[in-house]
């Protein structure tokens, strides 16, 4: 098992590397002389060729991509155009409120999701069956921008239960930290509730028709046995692989949810990037995301070993 | 006498389709006393395992009791709910099944399978449940237990998935055990192992079993009572002397004569009157080889090496002439199908030579062999018609299709005639070609398969276990069928089976595999009359027949 972790570890060197070269070409894949765009408009041209010096532009592609590959090595990501802050800490300040928002979104949705398909999938045809793949398919439609919206207005303007908008770190209490997350988690996990409900219940469908499940009833085994012993984990496979899908798409929908409910994490340090220009940001921040989705792929791999003992590499 | 267990009176089942109700059994009237061991036969769709899971209460969501009773030590077990109804499953009653390794959950241990039906019914710690299920591994005879019980179901095979199946049955002490096809799928030997295992386990705690079966030799074997079903009726219920003797019913007269017997021939497998019918092709006599005739097909040393594993197949040599047909048995994992599976050219040979008509064509890469002009003439027909058919095409484009690819055909009239002309030979009825698979029965879907692999006209027909998955009396005609096919248009038959059977009626000669090695080869009457090996006779006396049987003799 730990060789096997090991040889994932070591397969993903490449993706990475990959990844950095991508992540270094965007300065010049997007139009322009990136020293002039940095510069901006009312750069003389005196300011473009200082910038273009301090950037180390004026050196060939692969030897500034060394140069700044080496840098990230070490753990230096750059400093900011905009503010002069080294990258590394402006992400480390944004990093938090994003990562709150994402583990908080994470549970809801695995809590809420997984029994819900499961429910779906043993009463298939019923009227739970059919309210709970209704309310599913309202989750996929509705953006996520929407629903926060309808949410801030109903529970917290309306209703004053929960905070409009904000962030409270989680050093100042558990409560407070997550009264002002439980809205934002809420319309950004209700696509993915509803996406991880419908894979749940058609693939719970499908365990329960196999001949152990009948084996399972033989026994005499209960029905809370039956489906959680049984048949969960044997469907189980699929639906790690969706919650890992679900992980990347969740990074892009936390860009939305920040700007939505005002919270100061990666999403509005995005924003902001791309606004500004900020190419060293954008690049760390695109650097760091592909390393998160990385990592989450390895655990799913690992995950499966773990639940499936066909499965062995 | 011994007292009543289970009572079933004029029970009726109906499932609920998309094309309304179908009923599966219509009044059903069964006892079945304490410590008896029943057979229930049939053919698929007659009800027999419907009656059984209506019994243990297993029946699918679609499945519902209509009508009558199941009287189980009195108790109408139809009418349990919650807590009754558990705890007659499993612990008063249970059930073993078909596929036995698609019955155990793939991901658990088997030792922690055991138990969990053991804790369900008693209230005891887990390593107690633990100490029992290792106690009942050992009862039904599995090897090292203690090492078996964390092994998952993927590690085991079949014939011991299938004890672990019996473990789980009777870790309860049951007074009724179920068992619905408990062998179908597993080797003649195994089959034999597992059976008598169940049988001493069945005697050696009093507990009564019915057996469901469409294998008439296995029942007679084993039972002293058989109920035959026909249609979701009982048709007729005797011992087995007096049913095989002198069936009373149409439906087991023709049931009787479709079963293989270690005397039939393929001309027997029907019964007096459909005979009649059947006499024109029958009486053609065999054309003789003239000698020195080149032979049709030559393996020389074939074997086949896996990975770095242990070969598969080993030092495999054969000939075979124009229109003769021989057998390939051995049980399961000695190489027969490998062995089938290079001949026709779907895997590449390690080593050796395959000579067709004089030419090599072992060296042709297996993924290049289409486009060889000898493609046409090896065909074969695959052991499942269910699963190899393209659910997507009609009889008529699976037909069609060899001919278009192999033929250079297009559509059109030609290839219309050319397709019924298929049908025809095989008796597929023409209104069934735009049918797809899943509206066809089991015998249709074999003919399709054998249309199919003889539309090219090929001259050598390589047959993987092709009856394996039919009722007896499709068998029966799918035989004659092949054998019909074989006269007529002197095709070469490889018949790879584990049905001996069946290999000794189709089959000129035969050749017994183990461990991917021949171990006997000869005429096949000779072979099997006076097996030289003891794996062969062991083979020979593990298949059931019908007028053999120790218990049966012992029970008269």
């Amino acid at each position: 098992m730990l060789s096997y972790i090991l040889r994932r570890i070591v397969a993903t060197l490449p993706v990475m590397a990959i990844v950095a070269l991508f992540v270094f070409s965007l300065l010049y894949i997007a139009p322009g002389d990136p020293a002039v765009v940095i510069a901006g408009d009312q750069a003389s041209p005196e300011d473009v060729e200082r910038i273009r010096q301090s950037l180390g532009l004026d050196r060939p592609f692969l030897i500034q991509f060394g140069s700044w590959v080496w840098r990230i090595l070490h753990g230096d990501l750059g400093t900011s155009i905009f503010t002069n802050l080294p990258v590394s800490t402006m992400i480390g300040q944004r990093l938090g409120p994003t990562l709150s928002l994402m583990v908080v979104t994470l549970l809801l949705t695995i809590v809420i999701a997984v029994p819900l398909g499961v429910l779906a999938a043993w009463k298939a045809g019923s009227l739970i069956d059919r309210v709970i793949m209704g309310f599913a398919v309202f989750g996929f439609s509705l953006p996520v921008f929407v629903v926060g919206y309808m949410l801030a207005y109903v529970f917290a303007l309306q209703l004053e239960w929960l905070p409009v908008q904000g962030y409270t770190p989680l050093a100042a209490g558990f409560w407070p930290w997550l009264e002002n997350l439980i809205l934002p988690a809420v319309a950004l996990g209700c696509v993915y509730i509803a996406l991880i409900a419908r894979i749940t219940r058609a693939t719970m469908l499908e365990v329960l028709q196999q001949d152990y499940i009948r084996t399972a009833r033989a026994k005499g085994l209960g029905q809370g046995g039956i489906l959680f012993i049984h048949a969960l984990k044997n469907a189980a496979v699929p639906i790690v692989t969706v919650i890992g899908i679900g992980i990347a798409l969740l990074i892009g929908g936390a860009v939305v949810t920040e700007s939505v409910f005002a919270i100061p994490g990666l999403g509005r340090l995005t924003i902001d990037a791309i606004l500004r220009r900020d190419y060293p940001v954008i690049q760390g921040i695109v650097l760091l995301f592909s390393f998160v989705y990385v990592l989450v792929n390895l655990m799913i791999d690992v995950t499966y070993t773990i639940v499936d003992p066909r499965i062995r590499y | 006498m011994s007292e009543e267990l289970l009572r079933i009176e004029d029970l009726h089942v109906s499932f609920s389709t998309r094309r309304g109700m179908v009923e599966a059994v219509r009044g059903v009237t069964l006892d079945v006393e304490a410590g008896e061991m029943l057979g229930l036969v049939g053919e698929s769709g007659s009800g027999k395992s419907v009656t059984g899971f209506a019994t243990t209460r297993l029946l699918d969501t679609a499945g519902r009791v209509t009508a009558g009773k199941i009287l189980f030590r009195g108790q109408d077990v139809t009418k349990l709910r919650g807590d009754d109804l558990r705890h007659l499953q499993g612990a008063a009653m249970s059930m073993i099944f078909q596929n036995p390794r698609a019955a155990l959950n793939p991901i658990r241990a088997i030792g922690s399978q055991i138990a969990d039906a053991i804790l369900t019914h008693k209230r005891i710690s887990k390593g107690a449940a633990r100490a029992e299920a290792l106690d009942l591994l050992r009862a039904v005879q599995i090897r090292e237990p203690e090492a078996r019980m964390n092994a998952y179901p993927h590690e085991l095979s079949g014939g011991m998935c299938q004890r672990v199946m019996i473990a789980i049955a009777i870790s309860c002490n049951p007074a009724l055990l179920i068992a619905d096809e408990p062998t179908t799928g597993l080797d003649v030997t195994t089959q034999k192992v597992v059976m008598d295992l169940l049988a001493d386990i069945a005697a050696a705690r009093g507990m009564a079993t019915i057996l469901i079966t469409h294998d008439l030799g296995l029942a007679a074997r084993y039972c002293r009572r058989i109920a035959v079903m026909e249609r979701g009726r009982i048709v007729e219920e005797a011992n087995p002397k007096t049913l095989f003797s002198t069936p009373q019913h149409a439906y087991t007269k023709r049931l009787v004569a479709a079963s293989p017997t270690a005397t039939s021939r393929i001309e027997d497998l029907v019964t007096e009157e459909e005979r009649e019918r059947q006499a024109t092709f029958v009486s053609k006599p065999r054309p003789e080889l003239a000698h020195g005739t080149p032979p049709l097909l030559e393996v020389r040393k074939l074997a086949k090496r896996f990975d770095q594993g242990a070969a598969a197949v080993a030092d495999f040599s054969m000939t075979m002439a124009g229109g003769e047909s021989v057998g390939l048995v051995g049980e399961s994992g000695s190489g027969k199908s490998t062995t089938s599976r290079m001949i026709c050219r779907l895997i590449d040979p390690s080593e050796g030579e395959i000579v067709f008509d004089g030419q090599s064509i072992g060296h042709v890469a297996s993924r290049d062999f289409h486009r060889s002009r000898f493609r046409k003439d090896i065909q074969m027909v695959f052991q499942d018609p269910n699963e190899s058919l393209n659910p997507r095409f009609t009889a008529f484009d699976c037909i069609a299709h060899p001919l278009t690819r192999l033929d250079g055909m297009r559509g059109g009239d030609a290839l219309r005639k050319r397709v019924e002309e298929c049908a025809e030979r095989v008796g597929l009825p023409l209104d069934l070609l735009p049918r797809f698979p899943h509206q066809l029965s089991g015998g249709q879907k074999a003919r399709v398969g054998i249309a199919r692999a003889i539309a090219c006209r090929p001259r050598l027909l390589v047959l993987d276990e092709p009856t394996a998955a039919l009722d007896v009396s499709v068998q029966a005609v799918v035989l004659q069928l092949l054998d019909r096919l074989r006269r007529e248009n002197d095709i070469a038959l490889l018949f790879v089976s584990h049905d001996l059977n069946v290999v000794r009626m189709l089959c000129d000669r035969t050749i017994v595999l183990r461990n991917g090695g021949i171990v006997e080869q000869g005429e096949s009457r000779a072979l099997f009359d006076n097996p030289k090996t003891d794996y062969t006779r062991k083979l020979v006396e593990a298949i059931p027949h019908i007028e053999t049987g120790p218990l049966l003799a012992a029970a008269l």
